[in-house]
């Protein structure tokens, strides 16, 4: 499917997160400008208070933009208040710097011609400071818009919505199309609001005056645009990872299978957890495995109607690999069968809730099973072990590390927290990595693309898909899956069990049910 | 009318800028207030319409202290003069001079009819000028207008800092020749701040020649040169004190030296100054004056001998 063919299909989708993007740009421009500009006349009148405040603007410029998301999680909660707050927080160094520039710019002897002929504070700073410092003052705010195009993207980790839902879905689903549709509508609009800002700012001095009335109207207007979608919903809230929400066997076969119709946030995995925990949402797209299933006392929905591949888990690794160290798969294959689902949830649970370190836990699990030995420092080669970036990847990559170190003369590295499995299948292709742990219903869906057809006749059947797969990777892509850890780390939605149990929701009809009734 | 009584500054620093500043200016005269870079006298001005507040002292504006006012009320009384002109630069000449105007919200026709009428007296042509922007203008032109803002609302007072300081020599003596013609001053108070000898023999009435924050001398132009009060005030003015000597010293002062004719058709009168006397006897080798009872006819050395008369008697 070409670029222009997925746009026309999702057009829907795109003019939403559009106006969503635009709206989350201009509420927290609009904040900063009221902010920033009374900030940054307020600091020309006391000197005193100009370094402390462009300080402090200035060290929140520095906080990465995903951690400040983060921060704003414990305090705002999810969704469009801590996009905003942190977008506003980005947007206002530039305004009030530029506003302290703009006026500290003025010809003194200008404004002492001023104050000399009568003129009050206030309409020094109407007639003469403001109307000067104009130019410098818009390249403030045309900085910031830029910035806040940018950053406005990354809204979508914490269910605020805009341009970056179809960025990190595309990501997380190897989806160049997708990718596309989110990247180049955002860089248009920074270029568009730039070019605007840009003709404002090269008005003539006088119109440039009247620029100055238009411009909060222009803001306020842009900003209604995030309002607009928020308008329907129903009871329950749900929030989905950008990858859930894009895929087959996903929110998409939710939708074709179970006529399941919830309001639906778009959120990151790294805080779904924490948010239904904390009630901000009710259903999320968990694994089955994830150690925060257990920390949070959740419970994994029924699939009753199949709609969720199975995921097994097993390393996938290049035949190359294999062809200069076959001894690697009598040593990989030690885990094999001995890892079902209720130990990778507990060992999830020790490394995200506890915050043990993935090695420790990986060698406690070793030494239990008497699996593990003590390392044989081999020359014999390096091998490179990657996992994609969360916990299941790490612990068993840490596994993997210690039994080729412990039982052969090779020597293995791991290369943990590839993004996502387009960044770990990457790296595997190009020789960067030789092996990472990968789950057979991504193999199929994701890397594979296997057709509906296809997918339909080895969907219910673990057994199938993994035989589909492994002779099909070997085929295309010349890599090896080998014998299947155990577990099952398979979608699966998750409630809170009071909740769960108080509406009487086991399985995702009765979820269904539920909705349509109330 | 303005008068300061013992006015002084000191900054945070315990540093004194200005100490017991005394004169009185009326109506109709110019005060030049003339030292060296840091004398104090831009500060002594600037206390004058409370750009500065003095530390001591009173400062009266006709009449009334300038302290029992408002300061916008205060400074839309007095015209103020900077240096570099202080234009608005995104106002137009016609915004420029209707700046105090407007803030005493004169009405529309009255302000228009006002700066047509200084745009002529300063010599800007209304259609040519009323509607470009500052930096459109030459610097003559851009301190004509900074002049006619300053005169717009008809003040009483007018304060003027360095007016020419940053004109080339040409513009600026042209543009003091207008100045001094300006039938708008008949009425003003006006006091001129200056580092520049030539300027403050020229315009002033009386000069208020300040060092290191102290007056010196007050008096006429004639007065420091002739009777200076103290060696700083004699030192100051040596390097050109021939040509302000016979700038400074009028035909009248030297009458009793002159001689009487009976020729008519004098060209000068007895308010002359020496120098120019001296202007036309070095071209024409006489010249005639018309004093008040008779005619006298001088050549260059009648002239010089009574000059050097009058010098002697002052010993």
């Amino acid at each position: 499917m070409g670029f222009f063919d997925f746009v026309q299909q999702q057009s829907g989708k795109l003019l939403e997160q559009t106006l969503q993007h635009i709206g989350l740009t201009f509420i927290s421009l609009l904040l900063a400008v009221l902010i920033g500009v009374p900030s940054g006349i307020l600091i020309t009148r006391r000197q005193k208070l100009a370094g402390t405040i462009l300080g402090i603007a200035g060290v929140l410029q520095t906080i990465p933009s995903i951690a400040l998301l983060g921060f704003m999680i414990p305090l705002l909660g999810i969704g469009a208040q801590p996009a905003i707050v942190a977008l506003f927080l980005y947007a206002l160094l530039p305004i009030i710097r530029n506003t302290y520039t703009g006026i500290q710019q003025v010809d003194p002897t200008v404004t002492d011609a001023a104050v000399g002929m009568g003129m009050s504070k206030r309409q020094l700073l109407y007639k003469v400071q403001l109307p000067l410092a104009m130019p410098v003052l818009l390249a403030g705010i045309r900085t910031a818009t830029v910035i806040n195009v940018g950053v406005a993207t990354l809204a979508a980790y914490i269910a605020a919505g805009g341009l970056g839902e179809f960025i990190f879905g595309g990501i997380a689903l190897n989806n160049t199309n997708m990718i596309l549709a989110g990247a180049i509508p955002a860089a248009l609009l920074a270029i568009i609001f730039d070019w605007l800002l840009s003709l404002l700012q090269k008005q003539n001095l006088r119109k440039a005056k009247k620029g100055l009335y238009i411009l909060p109207f222009l803001l306020v207007g842009l900003s209604a645009f995030y309002l607009l979608p928020a308008a329907f919903g129903t009871k329950l809230q749900a929030g989905f990872t950008p990858e859930f929400m894009g895929r087959k066997d996903g929110n998409l076969g939710l939708k074709k299978t179970y006529g399941l119709n919830i309001r639906t946030v778009v959120i990151s995995d790294m805080i779904m957890y924490k948010a239904i925990y904390e009630k901000k949402l009710d259903v999320i797209s968990g694994s089955s495995t994830d150690g925060r299933v257990k920390a949070y006392d959740l419970i994994v929905l029924k699939d009753d109607k199949h709609i969720f591949p199975p995921y097994y888990a097993a390393p996938i690794i290049r035949q190359e690999t294999l062809d200069k160290y076959p001894e690697l798969t009598s040593v990989l294959n030690k885990l094999s069968g001995i890892i079902n689902d209720s130990i990778m949830t507990e060992l999830n649970y020790r490394v995200d809730y506890l915050k043990q370190d993935p090695a420790v836990v990986a060698k406690d699990f070793l030494v239990t099973n008497h699996l593990w030995q003590p390392e044989k420092h081999g020359t014999k080669g390096t091998i490179h072990i990657g996992a994609k970036i969360f916990g299941d990847g790490y612990i068993l990559a840490n596994m993997y590390k210690m039994l080729v170190n412990g039982y052969t003369d090779i020597e293995a590295i791991t290369k943990t927290g590839l993004g996502g499995t387009k960044i770990a299948f990457e790296a595997l292709s190009n020789g960067q990595i030789d092996l990472y742990p990968e789950y057979t219903g991504t193999g199929l869906l994701v890397l594979l693309q296997a057709s509906q057809p296809t997918i339909d006749s080895l969907i219910t059947d673990n057994q199938k898909v993994y035989d589909y797969v492994a002779e099909e990777f070997s085929r295309k892509f010349n890599i090896r899956w080998l014998a299947p850890i155990g577990f099952n780390n398979t979608y699966a939605l998750m409630m809170r069990r009071q909740q769960a149990a108080t509406l009487n929701i086991t399985s995702i009809s009765d979820l269904k049910n539920y909705l349509v009734h109330h | 009318m303005i008068q300061l009584d013992n006015v002084s500054k000191s900054f945070g620093s315990g540093k004194t800028v200005v100490s017991n500043v005394s004169f009185t200016v009326n109506e109709g005269e110019i005060m030049v207030l003339l030292g060296t870079s840091g004398s104090g006298k831009t500060t002594t001005l600037r206390m004058i319409n409370r750009l500065t507040d003095p530390s001591s002292g009173s400062i009266y504006v006709n009449g009334t202290s300038v302290t029992t006012q408002q300061p916008e009320t205060l400074r839309r009384g007095i015209g103020y003069v900077l240096q570099n002109n202080g234009l608005f630069p995104h106002y137009t000449v016609a915004e420029n001079i209707a700046i105090v105007p407007e803030l005493s919200n004169w009405d529309k026709k009255r302000i228009t009819d006002r700066t047509a009428v200084l745009m002529e007296k300063l010599h800007l042509a209304a259609d040519e000028y009323l509607h470009v922007y500052p930096h459109q203008l030459s610097g003559g032109q851009q301190q004509r207008v900074g002049l006619a803002r300053a005169l717009a609302a008809d003040p009483p007072v007018l304060l003027m800092d360095e007016p020419f300081g940053a004109l080339d020599p040409v513009t600026r003596a042209s543009i003091r020749k207008e100045f001094r013609n300006l039938d708008e001053l008949r009425s003003k108070t006006v006091i001129i701040v200056t580092h520049d000898v030539q300027e403050a023999f020229e315009l002033g009435t009386y000069i208020c020649l300040m060092d290191k924050g102290i007056v010196q001398q007050v008096g006429t132009p004639a007065e420091l040169l002739f009777s200076p009060a103290n060696d700083f005030v004699h030192a100051f003015f040596e390097e050109q004190r021939l040509l302000l000597e016979l700038k400074a010293l009028k035909l009248t002062t030297i009458r009793q030296w002159l001689n009487n004719t009976t020729h008519e058709n004098a060209t000068l009168n007895g308010n002359n100054s020496c120098w120019e006397a001296l202007e036309q006897t070095t071209e024409h080798d006489i010249v005639t004056v018309q004093f008040e009872d008779k005619i006298s006819t001088i050549n260059t050395n009648a002239l010089m001998d009574a000059v050097k008369q009058y010098k002697h008697g002052l010993l």
